[in-house]
């Protein structure tokens, strides 16, 4: 039996005929993945809270379809099955809708050639790299300053700054774009300046080696106070006075 | 004391008071100015963006002023069989704009809804507060005279 976690409160059930012991309240989603099978997923990303909005991490438990991502085990004698044939045609349907929207991803497109769906071409729209996930607006509330968001709703909602103009709470931090799961937001560093979501950014010097390495912005942030130098330097200098102290003693 | 300023003073400042608040503004100004939504944000504290994500989501919210008189044409599946096209045609052409727009003098809007649940008097239209039920599509004018 796998047993995840030296915890009091857990719970005992079936993860695809293995017994599993879990701490009450592990997601499905993290449960399989502590046993090293795998679930697709876009919209989960370890370090946000879940969201439920790509619908392809779908899983059954006791005979009925969840997301995985959301749904907490919380009861013994439960019974998931990562994989069957409901479980795949619905996973397939979601990326049919997926990949129509957006066949430019190769991560989508790799994802979709392994269910075995292909873009179909009267629904050809617009091709758009967003696939709605809402990471980059979840990270924004965690890490950044909240300063994009989501606007409209069903076919016509958007990732956008208030007012659809770019955002003016950003901090140009990219916390955005590094949770991106298709490459849809983009961002640019040329002599010295940081372009994201419409704005631009004077970036602030690393003390050490003099590269461009933060924004003003990101460095008001208070988990950023007194670095003054970027993170290469910071590990270079961490690891010699390291070595130092082993040397020393 | 300014409207927008009497508005944001009737609620509590909660997070949860977004919606209502947004609400209150929308029916007085029959619109959601910029500035009222930053001032919104401001005394719940919330971001803007999580404020304009709420102000584009629901379709009772505008950016843009609504005009006095909502037409709202049902053009749910009993409407559409029953002639809701036609009828949407004969009041875009009474109003002279075109559907989810508003005449320049600021007197009516014209929108689709997806159904106003009331099937059996197919096809329904909303004038203001009024429901209509078995509009025939020739009644454009007489359904707009009557709120005059």
């Amino acid at each position: 039996m796998l047993n995840c976690q030296s915890h009091l409160d857990l719970v005992e059930g079936l993860i695809d005929g293995q017994a599993v012991e879990v701490a009450r309240d592990t997601t499905i989603l993290a449960a399989v993945r502590l046993l090293n099978r795998s679930v697709p997923t876009l919209c989960h990303h370890e370090g946000l809270p879940g969201d439920g909005n790509c619908r392809l991490c779908l899983v059954e438990i006791n005979g009925r379809m969840v997301t995985s991502c959301m749904y907490p085990l919380r009861e013994n004698g439960f019974v998931v099955e990562t994989d069957n044939e409901d479980i795949r045609r619905a996973r397939a349907f979601v990326l049919e809708m997926l990949v129509d929207r957006c066949p430019s991803s190769p991560r989508l497109m790799a994802l979709a050639a392994e269910y075995g769906v292909t873009p179909e071409e009267r629904f050809k729209g617009d091709d758009d790299l967003c696939i709605r996930c809402g990471r980059c607006v979840r990270a924004c509330e965690i890490n950044g300053t909240a300063a994009i968001g989501f606007a409209g709703r069903g076919a016509e909602r958007s990732v956008t700054g208030p007012f659809f103009t770019a955002p003016d709470d950003c901090i140009g931090c990219l916390a955005c774009a590094a949770v991106c799961p298709t490459g849809k937001i983009v961002f640019s560093e040329k002599h010295g300046r940081r372009s994201i979501w419409g704005r631009e950014f004077e970036m602030v010097r690393c003390c050490e080696c003099g590269r461009p390495y933060a924004t003003p912005g990101q460095l008001s942030r208070p988990e950023f106070a007194a670095n003054e130098i970027c993170a290469q330097c910071r590990r270079r200098l961490m690891a010699a006075d390291m070595k130092r102290s082993f040397t020393e003693y | 004391m300014n409207p927008l300023e009497d508005l944001l003073q009737s609620r509590p400042g909660e997070a949860r008071q977004l919606l209502p608040l947004l609400q209150l503004i929308q029916a007085h100004y029959r619109y959601l100015p910029e500035e009222a939504l930053r001032a919104v944000a401001e005394k719940l504290e919330l971001p803007l963006s999580r404020v304009f994500a709420v102000a584009t989501f629901y379709s009772a919210l505008s950016l843009r002023p609504k005009g006095e008189t909502v037409v709202k044409v049902c053009c749910g599946t009993a409407c559409h069989l029953r002639g809701s096209e036609t009828l949407i045609a004969s009041l875009e052409k009474e109003l002279g704009i075109k559907l989810g727009e508003t005449t320049p003098d600021g007197s009516h809007t014209l929108e689709s809804v997806n159904c106003l649940g009331a099937c059996a008097l197919a096809p329904v239209v909303m004038v203001g507060d009024e429901t209509h039920g078995n509009v025939p599509a020739a009644s454009a004018r007489h359904l707009l005279g009557k709120v005059k």
